[in-house]
């Protein structure tokens, strides 16, 4: 075990096992290296685009900021507008500091005690603790006050932006092995056969296939990595030489159902984290600006001339009458393995960053919610009576409402009102709101009865006699062990997310035009079935299918290697998809 | 605490829980983002305009008045009437006349995955790790998956496809059983639910079937969409029931059975299906949820002037009350239904108990 103190068993007799996990590291330094500088090389091989995912990143957390500075504000001038400016001024006060003191609440346990002794007050270990909590919000709100109404603002956002520029001048320069800087695929046809501009003067269709292919073998090589380094953990630098963990691991490797989920949830992931290179054309240019965008060809006459994004796609649609089918180029020398939409973009450009729009819902709505039931779960079993109540009032009241419909409902209030939440992927990070906010009622139920059981158990009244606070308690002896429970449930409700953000963008309800999504596909081509743009509908409904499918055989999976024996309930979570 | 008890227990919460909905109602469509004038009349509309609707909606009311009125008026099923979708019609009116399509697709939607489902469930349990267990299973797998929208475009493309020629395993859907397109109607509509009269038997009306073909027609409308609409509790009744049967054969009575030299035909009808049933009872009542929630998304692709086509109308046309109106109702009936399963379990199966 590698978080057993070592000092209380004494420095003389120490056995192998006694150590930490850093003075084994130390001892045999070689497996991690050689595993550490096999991943640095790996990342240094797509080096421009971790630096964009970092940029992202930056990005999430800027815009999260933004919208929780927002809120004591707002609230304030929604006093202000019935009470008048003075209590609006109080309202915004009390929200702020509410919220620096409920910020606080987790942190302040990993911060040194002697915070507080400068004081000289002589208090209890509650009184140190809540001590510690005052004054580190008394700290936050001094320093929001600061950004919000002096001139550091100034000096702290233009230190963010020269941060973030910096990223981003970084992604620009950077490069990176799949990148389209270093192998193109969008060139054209020269008069005396051949092709300009693409890897090598290969057709598109090869160039894109090498990017692809590249794409894929670098992703199977990272997660082979990964195991590897699980591998190299196990062999040389855990304690122990078996945990049940080993077992889980081993019962995942023999289900071949649930290794068949977990390779098409991997291919999704990989078209979704890869959009950019997968895709034959730049969305930028094909999607979203394709009027700004020109691009060359060679015309029947035999010239090479240009045209805009916006024309070409106007010839090229797939909706009927014209079509430009799978693995084929259109007529401006565009190469469309999956054929075009029936607005004339290109599919496997739609389908790549809809599944980028798909996951980042899934991950974002399961992840939130999952992070509510979780919550809730632990507090209502840990203090059980009113707070008990109140949230199986409050998961009834939701459940009570038909998902579906709540969610439509939700999302049309949200985006008739224009509301600036409603903006972020046009309306899907709304939609991962809302999702989370109807499907944690769930997820809570099915971990209430691991968690009330984990709560009535004697180790959870040790820690509470040995003065452990209730947070602690609930984080290190309870939380553990409704983790598996909550994984399964999550991997099983994210194909259900995934068949409703289509189904509500199908209807027109969902994520609105620019951004792909594939229930718009399914939408877009459901009038050319049964010609020959069949295409358009066909491919997306596929995917959704196959990936609904694996997300399911992956909780299956999961749940069967956690516990073999695990009674869990599957119907409501596959049933929350099925409405769609 | 006794199974009454517990059940009087559910029935005194559902009241909290009716009220909190409505709160909830109550700040989405007045409280929430959205202006409920702007809502009616569009942002163009001028001041005289905006503030005669402000006094009508009595938005210039206290806040606390508003919640009142809104929460009698929504108990008492006063709804008031539509702006946009039928405008100035009652909206409980407009309910009434779109329920009976819904109710006839969902009693379909209902019946035939009990009719398909549990016979393949059964029959895979019964024949384990064969075949045709693993085609049943897969097939419940894949059949789970398929998003109903998705189904429903498909669906509809191929059906149509058979009127030019293109048949589907030699089947014109439009002349087959009554013929649709010598009567030149569309394969998508709402049934007209025509086909019955009453006639009194002692004073009491009693309904009876008077037309058939109508009744045919009303069926073949309805049969595709229930059918996908039914598709995600067709797989769970497949996997749930297969499960049941695999437990039922390996129990101790089922040995005894056999021990005293039944015949397999017995055991198998007697004790083994009667006991898998069980299990089945609660995916059964639960499918109410996934009806609802599902019927949005086909009746709009087949045409059914439901509730939730109108539901989905109210939302896109921007009559917010209308819409908040008809979750109301869609609430209500599910409030309903859980206490009519809850009522079902105290009398039927004495092993449910407060700490489920």
């Amino acid at each position: 075990m590698s978080t057993r103190q070592s000092d209380s068993t004494g420095e003389f007799d120490e056995r192998d096992d006694e150590k930490l996990f850093r003075d084994r590291i130390r001892e045999n330094p070689r497996p991690a290296m050689v595993w550490l500088a096999g991943l640095a090389f790996l990342l240094l091989l797509e080096i421009g685009r971790v630096f964009a995912g970092i940029g992202q990143a930056f990005g999430i957390v800027g815009f999260v900021v933004e919208i929780l500075a927002g809120i004591p504000v707002s609230v304030g001038d929604n006093v202000a507008g019935t009470l008048g400016g003075a209590a609006g001024f109080v309202a915004t006060a009390v929200t702020a500091v509410l919220m620096a003191f409920a910020l606080t609440v987790p942190v302040s346990p990993s911060l040194p005690d002697s915070a507080v002794d400068i004081l000289g007050l002589d208090l209890s270990r509650r009184g140190t603790r809540w001590a510690k909590r005052v004054e580190l919000t008394f700290v936050l709100v001094a320093a929001a006050g600061l950004v919000a109404y002096t001139p550091v603002g100034g000096a702290f956002s233009a230190l963010i932006g020269a941060i973030t520029g910096g990223v981003d001048a970084l992604t620009a320069s950077l490069p990176s092995i799949t990148s389209r800087d270093l192998i193109p695929n969008t060139g054209h046809r020269l008069p005396e056969g051949g092709w300009e501009g693409t890897f090598l003067g290969l057709s598109p269709a090869v160039a894109w296939a090498i990017r692809t292919g590249l794409v894929f073998a670098y992703a199977v090589t990272f997660i082979v990595w990964l195991w590897r380094g699980f591998n190299v953990y196990r062999t040389h630098y855990r304690a122990a030489d078996w945990t049940p963990r080993d077992d889980t691991v081993r019962r995942f490797r023999n289900n071949y159902w649930g290794l068949f989920g977990f390779a098409i949830v991997f291919l999704f992931v990989v078209l979704a984290l890869w959009a950019p290179a997968v895709s034959p054309v730049e969305a930028q240019h094909n999607i979203y600006e394709p009027n700004a965008h020109e691009f060359e060809y060679l015309t029947e006459n035999g010239e090479v001339t240009s045209t805009t994004h916006v024309f070409a796609n106007l010839q090229s649609r797939s909706d009927g009458q014209n079509t430009v089918g799978l693995m084929s180029y259109d007529d401006y020398d565009r190469w469309a393995p999956l054929g075009t939409t029936n607005r004339g973009q290109d599919m496997m450009t739609h389908l790549s960053y809809g599944a980028r729009t798909s996951l980042t819902i899934g991950i974002t709505a399961i992840g939130l919610g999952a992070l509510i039931a979780v919550v809730l779960s632990l507090v209502s079993s840990y203090y059980k009576g009113v707070t008990d109540i109140a949230t199986v009032m409050a998961s009834d009241t939701i459940q009570a409402v038909p998902a579906l419909l709540l969610i439509m409902l939700v999302s049309v209030v949200f985006q008739e009102a224009d509301h600036p939440i409603a903006q972020p992927l046009d309306g899907g990070l709304l939609l991962a709101l809302i999702f989370a906010f109807a499907y944690w009622p769930g997820m809570w139920r099915s971990i209430r009865g691991p968690s009330l059981q984990v709560s009535e158990q004697e180790w959870v009244d040790a820690a509470k006699s040995y003065g452990q606070t209730p947070l602690q308690t609930m984080r290190k002896h309870m939380a553990p062990y409704i983790a598996g429970y909550i994984l399964i449930y999550g991997s099983l409700l994210i194909g259900g997310v995934i068949i409703s953000t289509a189904a509500l963008t199908f209807l027109g309800l969902g994520i609105n035009p620019p951004t792909p999504e594939w229930g718009r596909l399914i939408d877009g081509g459901q009038s050319y079935v049964s010609t020959d743009s069949w295409h358009v509908a066909t491919v997306p409904g596929i995917a959704i299918v196959l990936v609904v499918i694996a997300f399911n055989a992956l909780g299956d999976a999961i749940r069967d290697a956690i516990d073999p024996e695990a009674d869990v309930d599957e119907s409501e979570a596959a049933a929350t998809g099925g409405g769609a | 605490m006794s199974r009454w008890e517990y059940f009087a227990k559910r029935l005194l919460l559902t009241i909290p829980v009716l009220f909190s909905v409505l709160t909830f109602l109550f700040i989405m469509l007045r409280a929430g983002p959205i202006d409920p004038v702007a809502a009616r009349l569009g942002p163009q509309a001028g001041a005289a305009d905006r503030e005669a609707i402000r006094e009508r909606l009595g938005l210039n009311d206290p806040l606390w008045e508003q919640y009142v009125d809104f929460i009698t008026d929504f108990l008492t099923f006063n709804f008031g009437q539509s702006w946009v979708v039928q405008a100035e019609r009652d909206i409980l009116d407009i309910a009434v006349s779109a329920a009976p399509a819904t109710l006839w697709l969902g009693a379909w939607a209902i019946l035939l995955p009990l009719f398909i489902g549990i016979p393949l469930g059964f029959y895979a349990g019964l024949n384990p790790n064969t075949l045709g267990d693993y085609t049943a299973s897969l097939g419940g797998i894949v059949w789970q998956a398929l998003p109903n929208f998705w189904l429903s475009v498909m669906a509809l493309a191929l059906l149509r496809r058979t009127r030019e020629g293109g048949e589907l395993l030699g089947i014109n859907w439009y002349t087959l059983g009554p013929d649709f397109a010598a009567r030149d109607i569309s394969i998508t509509g709402t049934p007209r639910l025509e086909w019955f009269s009453t006639t009194d038997v002692l004073m009491l009306p009693v309904p009876y079937i008077s037309d058939w073909t109508a009744l045919a027609i009303d069926i073949k409308l309805i049969l595709p969409p229930a059918l996908i609409l039914g598709s995600a509790s067709m797989a769970a009744e497949l996997r749930i029931g297969r499960t049941a049967m695999l437990e039922t054969v390996n129990s101790k009575f089922v040995e005894t059975a056999k021990a005293k030299g039944l015949s397999n035909r017995v055991i198998v009808w007697k004790h083994i299906f009667r006991n898998a049933l069980i299990p089945l009872l609660p995916v059964i009542t639960s499918e109410a949820f996934l009806l609802i929630g599902g019927s949005v998304i086909v009746e709009q692709i087949f045409n059914i002037n439901g509730l939730g086509r109108i539901f989905f109308q109210s939302l896109t046309q921007g009559d917010l009350p209308m819409a908040g109106a008809l979750l109301f109702i869609f609430t209500v009936i599910i409030l309903g239904l859980n206490i009519l399963q809850d009522f079902l379990y105290t009398v039927i199966d004495p092993r449910v108990g407060y700490d489920q």
